[in-house]
């Protein structure tokens, strides 16, 4: 794997731009204002859900530079997908969709910075907690791989004008399986990426966020970046909705089938001629 | 239902001692609010025995006293028997469902307390245990839609007057059901309309540990109950935070209103003695 240098490594090489460890009084002026609700910026023309770009139309037409091994497991994705209306495990169980995915936003995002760390908090599927630490720590030498992965971050004045603009993140150690989108598209089942981040306001509009998300993977032929963009809700009461992912998807996996429980009780089918579940644990039923 | 003086009329009353910044944020004085920072975990009380209970200082099941109305004892029992037999009774998470308030302050996990002026957020990573706690001066919202969390507003208190806040006050309303206070299952009114006063402060001869009273009132009640929950802060420096994710290796599985299991071979299994087959009636052909 390339581009492994660490921001852990590097984080205070310029000492200038970096907090010390977190005994530092906080002065929140030193900061971007991130506080309130982000949702995902919509895109103009954009139909179906949320692709990983943005900026290009979901499915094939995002054109993942996905080695041939990994293109052929996202066709066989789509093409199980047209036959059968299911997509991957994602879309079908309460798995967190983790990183990079979950920075599409799919419910509001709550950023809370703090000196030792900054918090993003999604809840949907899973209630994320994403934690990047900025205070100044280098990697672990052990690390619980996590679908939301371990994030190291840094706070950069560019401009320098005494106040910080930039979060640069880097996050590793990830479990799996993780996709960068609901279409389907996958990332390396080793676990591998590495994410980087750029995460900062933009210099005209301070209710809008970019993050600038490039993602280095083994399933990926060279490291693939795009950018999300975000919009402050300028509603000081927004609500926080509340995602319980039992209460949204119908499906239950039994072995390596899933099936659907329909609204009046039942397991049903979820293609054509699917076979109903072994029942050989239950008692035979009296004639 | 009586006790109904709410947190958020009288909370722009009491000086919260920020100032209004730019877009309406608070600028944020760190050494007003108490030093919540770290992981924190449960107290377990010694002799006490099982799973977590709702009150820390008794055993679970009965044992608790819950002063449950005759209705909801009634409920209670039918659980626990029902529980014995294998079943989940009135305890509803095991399908990942979120345990709600107020089973989320057992705290099945490590946590984390976020302070700022606006928002405390109790980071629990169980099964979807977090909460927010509005301490912004707002008021009640006219609609709130019904979560398993409920809706929280905070409001800080210095009570020994040295200028730093030392008990933050907690009230929650706008619970979502079905909801019950501990793993055996003792209920809370199916009607939803539970009301959470906290208080939330630090020992003070020992600022490693904290406690969360917790009064609920519940129409399942006859009379508010009390209880306070213990934590200790964990003293490490860089804390592990776990990811739970309860639909990874949840074995319980509900099809219409019966819980089932599967197996580790991939089949499913009942959970009690005798329990019927699912009805495969949507299936064309049923092979067993």
């Amino acid at each position: 794997m390339r581009y492994r240098a660490s921001i852990g490594t590097i984080a205070c090489t310029a000492a200038a731009l970096c907090m010390p460890a977190a005994t530092q009084a906080f002065d929140d002026a030193m900061y971007p204002e991130l506080t309130g609700q982000w949702t995902r910026a919509t895109v103009p023309g954009a139909v179906g859900q949320p692709p990983f770009d943005p900026a290009k139309p979901p499915g094939r037409g995002q054109r993942a530079p996905l080695t041939p091994e990994y293109q052929a497991k996202f066709e066989r994705t789509l093409a199980d997908r047209a036959a059968s209306g299911l997509g991957d495990v994602v879309s079908t169980s309460c798995l967190a969709p983790g990183m990079p995915m979950m920075m599409q936003a799919y419910e509001p995002m709550q950023i809370t910075v703090l000196p030792e760390t900054t918090y993003i908090l999604i809840d949907h599927i899973h209630e994320s907690h994403r934690r990047i630490f900025t205070d100044g720590r280098e990697w672990p030498k052990i690390v619980q791989p996590t679908f939301t992965g371990y994030s190291i971050g840094k706070w950069i004045d560019e401009d320098r004008d005494g106040r910080y603009d930039v979060l640069e993140a880097e996050t590793r150690y990830f479990k799996g399986p993780r996709f960068f989108d609901s279409s389907g598209i996958p990332l390396h089942e080793d676990g591998e990426s590495i994410i980087r981040e750029r995460i900062y306001l933009d210099k005209a509009d301070r209710n809008l966020l970019h993050d600038e998300i490039t993602v280095t993977d083994h399933a990926l032929t060279r490291p693939w970046t795009v950018m999300k963009n975000y919009r402050r809700t300028l509603d000081p009461l927004a609500e926080w909705p509340e995602y319980i992912c039992n209460e949204q998807i119908p499906f239950i996996h039994i072995g390596n089938e899933t099936y659907k429980v329909s609204q009046d009780g039942y397991l049903m089918p979820t293609r054509n001629q699917q076979p109903p579940p072994d029942l050989r644990y239950f008692n035979k039923p009296k004639k | 239902m009586q006790y109904r003086s709410s947190i958020g009329t009288i909370a722009l009353a009491a000086s919260l001692g920020v100032t209004v910044t730019f877009g309406g944020a608070l600028a944020f004085d760190e050494s007003r609010y108490p030093d919540w920072k770290g992981a924190w975990r449960r107290v377990a009380v010694p002799g006490v025995v099982g799973q977590p209970s709702y009150d820390p200082t008794k055993s679970g099941g009965r044992a608790q006293e819950a002063p449950l109305t005759p209705e909801y004892q009634a409920i209670f029992e039918a659980n626990l028997k029902d529980q014995a037999q294998g079943g989940q009774g009135t305890d509803p998470t095991y399908t990942c469902l979120s345990p709600g308030m107020p089973r989320v302050m057992t705290t099945f996990a490590p946590f984390e307390i976020v302070v700022t002026p606006q928002m405390t957020n109790f980071l629990i990573q169980h099964i979807h245990d977090s909460r927010r706690i509005f301490t912004d001066g707002r008021d009640w919202p006219k609609k709130i839609v019904p979560t398993f969390v409920g809706y929280s507003i905070g409001q800080w208190i210095d009570t020994d007057g040295d200028g730093r806040y030392d008990v933050l006050e907690i009230e929650t309303r706008g619970l979502k059901g079905p909801r019950s206070y501990d793993p055996a299952g003792l209920p809370l009114h199916s009607d939803n309309q539970s009301i959470f006063r906290e208080r939330v402060y630090s020992d003070k001869a020992d600022p490693d540990v904290l406690y969360d009273e917790i009064t609920t009132i519940d129409n399942a009640l006859t009379r508010p109950w009390t209880v306070t929950k213990k934590y200790s802060r964990v003293r490490i420096k860089q804390p592990e935070w776990g990811e739970e994710v309860c639909a990874e290796g949840n074995g319980d599985v509900e099809i219409g209103k019966e819980g089932y299991f599967l197996s580790g071979d991939g089949h499913l299994m009942p959970t009690k003695k005798d329990q019927a087959r699912p009805d495969l009636r949507y299936f064309k052909q049923i092979q067993n």
